[in-house]
């Protein structure tokens, strides 16, 4: 973990550009951090620049407790883009904030006080998000917010005793992405499905790093033929150009708001500069499908790597889906070796913050076949080295 | 402008002080399209050129030896990073924050909120926090002990609406924070930048805190940005050197965002823009203090530091109705959320006596259309229940939304009528 962190630190980045990233000494690598599945669509994608070039020029900030034409249609573009029941939107800044936003929700809605959600998760660092969370520092920050509780991954009969009429909301990743991309099978959340709407319960996704196609499907929970009450979206709303998430929620669950008007406030959330480029990626998002390059790539890099990593007994396994994936090593010891191999060999990733064991791949989408085949060849040798 | 109707104002609230540099400021939107030429956020946990300029101007312009920077992306997350910092660093669970006080929405900043609306419905929050009457030394005395990680105070209260620390309670708090092991930490999300005549509200006390954050203005209005600064000896910087990651903003701190608050601080540091909020501020107030002795049964008092200046009202539902007769005048100003009874006159640092003048003019102006709605009103607020209504936002909202769609209506009828 300390080498790891280490690195990290001593990375200056410079120039950025599609899939690439150059440090300050000037070294070329392919970005498979992503800064946390953020630039789905590359590195400074140039119709996105252009739109922020644009946008400045034209607004700024706006009022945060006012409605603007760029707020409304940005809240227009993501109800025709999310599919499903949820048709209302709350922007926040970052991921943490919207977690925090979708739980209060929750609990405002519902009047209940509890919040159930699976070990293992990562939802960010702010109040709620953490409480929620596995963080290998959590125990340092004190007591945390009450009624949270946490029961085994894709465990039926636990989830089944935890949810009650006093339950809030169920939070869950569709994909732990920071846990070595551990995912369950579609009857564990339809069964979850079931019981939430039994119990009126909200059912929280959280897609901040699966959403908008990482998975090689628009959405995640698509794969499981259900639909979350409430859903966060990350920063890869606005491809990393803007700091700016959102949750879109059913029209039921926006009659808290209707009745407590402005007690979930945050001054940068609904940025109109943010607006107008967080709808210019959308634009985008829909033009090229990309879930579909990435459902591609993400296939290859898997079967590809597959066959290295069976016969190396010091790795765990390879998981993941689409563009997000993880191969687990023995050790975190052994995991931070292979980053910085495979730094050494051209290509930038990071471990996991809740498994350290787990290096994560999870590149643009608009990687091209060459790109892949390059990421492909430079992993072989920074596995060999180890 | 508004939209709708293209009609202009004066933007006397800047998103609580978001527009310390002014609305749409030429210097910081050309900064910002020259660094995306160059940049985009940049990735969380990696270092950059911009993160390490910005970070370094921060350390120097911060007061005394508060040498470290972590970037975050709004106030809310900057004081979760705060408190985080706080607890681990001190091993305690307990903070201090005062009634009234505001730091954000998110789950610590809003453990720690001293308005009742704005937490009970999302209850059961964080165990630990302890809150006291701001200005009141004896009672934070009473409730901070050696449990106590940190006691986070806003120099001047914002939301509460407008008050100004007393030199002696902020120097007590310091006093008791030192012999206690307690980390001080001043909340100048929007007191900083020169809002209230000096570049940071601390120095009017000459008190050193242990950590400070800061956001809003930082942004320059146009692109999010916020950080925490904190002493380079001590408990928080040990805890940061051993865990540098402990508190990851995802988009806070990013490089673009970094690039334009670094121009925000140039054309601050440039302008010495709190040179102009103490003078446009000290004119403003006499302004408004003369209009306070013109109007003594509307207006209780006007306050302030700066060009952070609250006008409190002797009625509660005074603050929406002014807001509607404000905008009617072409001035875009709210009342406090945690004191709907407080106007807040919050106008861009770069403002300048003419327009001051004008604003003066204007609040004049509503004052005199405010004196015929309360010829009706002031009487019936004597009726219990009327007064219970006239105090309620919901039923504000409603009157003056259709009152403008009534006259809209007229306006509309009449013009046809003429064509």
């Amino acid at each position: 973990m300390q080498e790891h962190i280490r690195q990290e630190h001593v990375f200056v980045e410079d120039d950025r550009n599609g899939v690439y990233i150059t440090d300050i000494t000037g070294t070329r690598f392919i970005d498979c951090y992503s800064s946390a599945s953020t630039y789905n669509l590359g590195r400074r994608n140039e119709l996105l620049i252009a739109s922020l070039k644009e946008a400045i020029f034209k607004t700024d900030q706006g009022n945060f407790p006012m409605i603007s034409e760029q707020k409304a249609l940005l809240a227009k573009r993501i109800c025709e883009f999310v599919p499903g029941p949820t048709e209302c939107v709350l922007y926040g800044v970052t991921r943490g904030e919207s977690i925090d936003a979708a739980c209060k929700l929750a609990r405002g809605a519902t009047g209940r006080p509890e919040l159930v959600t699976v070990d293992g998760g990562y939802y960010g660092d702010t109040g709620f998000a953490l409480s929620l969370s596995e963080h290998p520092l959590k125990s340092d920050f004190g007591e945390l917010i009450p009624d949270i509780i946490v029961v085994p991954f894709g465990d039926y009969e636990a989830a089944e005793s935890a949810i009650s009429q006093n339950t809030a909301a169920f939070i869950f990743e569709p994909v732990q992405a920071e846990n070595h991309c551990r995912t369950v099978e579609t009857g564990y959340i339809k069964h979850i499905r079931t019981i939430c709407d039994k119990t009126s319960t909200c059912l929280i996704f959280d897609e901040s790093q699966t959403g908008l196609g990482r998975t090689g499907k628009k959405f995640a929970f698509e794969r499981f033929g259900i639909y979350p009450d409430i859903l966060v979206i990350g920063e890869a709303m606005t491809g990393g150009i803007f700091p700016m998430t959102a949750i879109a929620f059913t029209t039921k669950l926006k009659q808290f708001f209707d009745i407590h008007p402005l007690i979930h406030l945050s001054t940068f959330a609904g940025h109109d500069v943010g607006c107008m480029i967080a709808i210019a990626a959308l634009d985008e998002y829909e033009k090229l499908s990309p879930w579909e390059n990435a459902a591609e790539k993400g296939t290859k890099i898997m079967n590809e790597l597959s066959p290295l990593i069976s016969s190396d007994h010091r790795i765990k396994y390879l998981t993941g889906l689409g563009l997000l994936i993880s191969i687990t090593f023995e050790s975190s010891e052994l995991a931070d070796r292979f980053c910085l191999h495979a730094k050494n060999n051209g290509i930038l990733l990071c471990n996991g913050i809740v498994d350290d064991k787990c290096c994560l791949l999870r590149p643009s989408f608009l990687i091209t076949e060459e790109e892949t085949g390059f990421i492909i060849k430079a992993l072989r040798p920074a596995l060999s080295e180890l | 402008m508004d939209a709708s109707s293209g009609k202009m104002f004066y933007d006397a609230f800047t998103s609580a002080g978001c527009f310390n540099v002014g609305r749409m400021n030429e210097s910081v939107i050309r900064a910002l399209d020259e660094a995306a030429d160059k940049y985009d956020m940049g990735s969380v946990g990696f270092s950059s050129i911009p993160k390490i300029e910005l970070t370094k101007l921060l350390a120097n312009l911060a007061p005394g030896d508060l040498n470290n920077v972590i970037l975050c992306a709004s106030g809310g997350d900057a004081c979760a990073c705060a408190m985080k910092l706080a607890r681990a660093a001190t091993g305690r669970n307990e903070i201090i924050t005062m009634f009234k006080a505001y730091h954000g929405h998110e789950g610590f900043s809003l453990s720690g909120n001293g308005k009742d609306y704005y937490k009970h419905l999302f209850e059961p929050l964080m165990p630990g926090f302890k809150l006291a009457p701001f200005n009141d030394l004896q009672a934070v005395r009473k409730i901070a002990s050696k449990e106590t990680a940190a006691i986070i105070i806003e120099p001047v209260q914002g939301e509460a609406g407008i008050y100004v620390s007393a030199p002696d309670f902020i120097k007590g708090l310091r006093e008791l924070c030192n012999n206690l092991g307690i980390l001080l930490i001043l909340d100048e999300v929007q007191t900083g930048f020169g809002r209230t005549g000096k570049l940071w509200a601390s120095e009017h006390f000459g008190v050193l805190p242990d950590i400070m954050f800061i956001a809003k203005s930082l942004s320059g209005g146009l692109y999010p940005n916020a950080a925490v600064i904190f002493r380079e000896d001590g408990l928080a910087a040990q805890y940061v050197a051993k865990n540098p990651l402990f508190h990851r903003s995802f988009s806070g701190g990013s490089d673009l965002g970094c690039m334009v608050s670094i121009r925000v601080l140039d054309f601050v540091i440039k302008n010495r823009l709190w040179e102009n909020s103490a003078d446009m501020g000290n004119y403003f107030k006499a302004g408004l203090i003369k209009l306070w002795n013109e109007n003594p049964r509307i207006i209780k008092e006007v306050r302030g530091l700066g060009l952070m200046i609250g006008i409190e009202y002797q009625y509660e539902f005074v603050g929406a109705l002014m807001s509607e007769c404000l905008s009617r005048q072409g001035i875009w100003a709210i009342f406090s959320g945690n004191a709907p009874q407080v106007m807040r006159f919050q106008v861009p640092l770069t403002v300048t006596r003419k327009e001051i003048d004008d604003i003066l003019d204007k609040i004049r102006l509503a004052v005199k259309s405010l004196r015929k709605y309360l010829l009706v009103l002031l009487p019936l607020s004597h009726i219990k229940f009327i007064r219970r209504m006239l105090d309620n936002v919901h039923i504000q909202i409603i009157t003056f939304n259709l009152t403008r769609d009534i006259e809209e209506f007229f306006t509309e009828t009449l013009n046809l009528k003429k064509v």
